[in-house]
């Protein structure tokens, strides 16, 4: 399996959906609105639960529909992330591997993407993720070097703005859309503030 | 940097009722409690009398809960000072040597409160709480069960229990201590549309059509909860797809799966704003159901 790069916008939303609940485990969808490759640009993401990650019912709800969405908006579901509640603690549990397998019937380059919460802190410098890859028919942890994340500094930097202007409070996931329907758990608002803070750093205007 | 009195424009009494209300209602939200709490304490402990111990405890703990060491220590000391033999304060030390991640000395703190009240409730739910934040899953779960042989009351526990036991998957289990739940809240539309929730999980004809029931259950008892209408349509949906039911039986639960996509398209029609994805849901159910009824239950 190739290279996999994570954009500043999905690593962002996921360290702000992990930093919302950080008594829960919390998980989502990885999402590529690049063609299928040999490489895999994970562009957003999608965060669903923070409660009962192994009950079924809103699980399959949550994969339907964002799977529609996606037809609708030229993306891909090409992986999944979870923070487990417990620090300390960052392999796959049993539910993140049956997603990432039922991800997989689809999508043969399928990201396992787990948080490593004892690394979430403001002055860590490197990226608090584990990787994994399907190979051999099980989830091997994937080769570091084959893992981009552009701009780190940058990207970090603007999670650190994020914070201090409260905007992590903006983060909608999918539960919260269930216990409001009012909600946008495609976090429209929250991309475009997000894509501001980026453009400098990429030099678009 | 402004006070939470001036930025939010409010007395010192406004500040203390907040604190009351969030205590009987058991709000987790630490950063706020921590914030009016610091505030309140700092500037108007003398007129607050014999609430400003309760509220020192509320803020201690909240202080825990957002690493706040320095606040959670000096709250700490003050109910010391006043309640220099007592229980719960002792209790609350051990929390704090919970929070620095002290295990055993909080468990040593615990024990020496058993032994001298065996019957203290709370401090034995700490000693499991310390369990499951070291990961130790089958023994937290070991000890909630013998917890709950002597304490067949407590609410909070089987719910505890449930959860617990729904991340190990045992979904069996998980049914049951929601059913304990049920018979004793039976008000609850939470309870019912979780037990809804673990029973479609389980999967199998016989779990998805009480599965159905509770979800539906759940609705009238509250019938804004989305997850139960949700759930009704899916389960609804997946009975009458089934090669194993009579006619009559799936031609009523096409009935069901219908009225629930309907009750949906309304519940967004009426409160749904222009910024959520209002044009895709109602229309992709009924599109995506197709997918829907070709997948079995996921987990």
């Amino acid at each position: 399996m190739g290279e996999v790069e994570l954009s500043c916008l999905a690593y962002a939303k996921m360290y702000l959906h992990a930093s919302q609940f950080p008594r829960c485990s919390v998980n989502g969808l990885l999402l590529s609105s690049s063609p299928a490759g040999a490489a895999v640009c994970i562009t957003d993401c999608v965060p669903l639960l923070h409660s009962h990650l192994s009950l079924a019912p809103i699980t399959q709800l949550a994969l339907t529909q964002v799977d529609a969405w996606c037809s609708q908006t030229q993306q891909r579901i090409v992986g999944y992330y979870q923070a487990n509640a417990c620090v300390s603690d960052s392999s796959p549990t049993p539910c993140a591997l049956k997603i990432a397998e039922k991800i997989f019937e689809q999508c043969n380059n399928t990201v396992l993407l787990m948080i490593d919460g004892e690394k979430m802190f403001p002055s860590c410098r490197v990226p608090p993720i584990v990787m994994y890859e399907r190979k051999d028919a099980r989830w091997a942890l994937k080769d570091k070097h084959a893992i981009m994340l552009r701009q780190w500094e940058e990207t970090c930097s603007i999670v650190n703005q994020l914070f201090s202007s409260g905007d992590q409070t903006l983060l909608v996931d999918f539960d919260s859309h269930l216990d409001d329907i009012t909600k946008d758990w495609t976090n429209q608002k929250l991309n475009a503030k997000i894509m501001e803070l980026i453009s400098p750093a990429n030099g678009n205007v | 940097m402004s006070s939470i009195s001036e930025l939010y424009d409010v007395c010192w009494e406004e500040m203390r009722d907040k604190l009351r209300k969030w205590r009987e209602e058991n709000y987790r939200n630490s950063e706020q409690i921590v914030d009016v709490g610091e505030e309140l304490i700092n500037e108007h402990a003398s007129k607050l009398g014999d609430d400003v111990w309760i509220i020192y405890e509320q803020v201690m703990i909240a202080a825990l809960d957002c690493s706040r060491d320095d606040l959670a220590w000096s709250c700490l000391q003050e109910l010391k000072r006043q309640f220099p033999d007592s229980h719960r304060v002792k209790r609350l030390a051990g929390m704090r040597l919970e929070a620095l991640e002290r295990y055993e000395d909080a468990n040593k703190l615990y024990d020496s409160i058993l032994q001298d009240d065996p019957t203290n409730t709370v401090t034995r739910k700490r000693k499991i709480s310390i369990l499951q934040a070291q990961g130790k899953s089958s023994e937290a779960i070991r000890e909630l069960n013998e917890y709950l042989e002597q304490f067949v009351g407590d609410q909070e526990a089987w719910h505890e229990l449930s959860e617990l036991y729904i991340n190990e998957h045992d979904y069996a289990k998980a049914a049951f201590c929601l059913e304990e739940l049920m018979m004793t809240n039976p008000h609850n539309h939470l309870y019912c549309e979780q037990y809804a929730e673990v029973k479609y999980t389980q999967g199998g004809l016989e779990n998805l059509e009480l599965a159905r029931k509770y979800f539906a259950q759940a609705l009238k008892l509250n019938n804004r909860n989305m997850r139960a209408l949700f759930g009704l349509y899916m389960s609804a949906s997946h009975i009458a797809a089934s090669p194993k039911v009579s006619a009559k039986v799936k031609k009523d639960n096409v009935k069901y799966a219908a009225w629930a996509t309907s009750q949906i398209s309304r519940a967004y029609q009426v409160r749904g704003t222009q910024e959520c994805t209002l044009g895709v849901f109602p229309v992709r159910l009924e599109d995506s159901c197709h997918t829907l009824l070709m997948e079995p239950p996921l987990l």
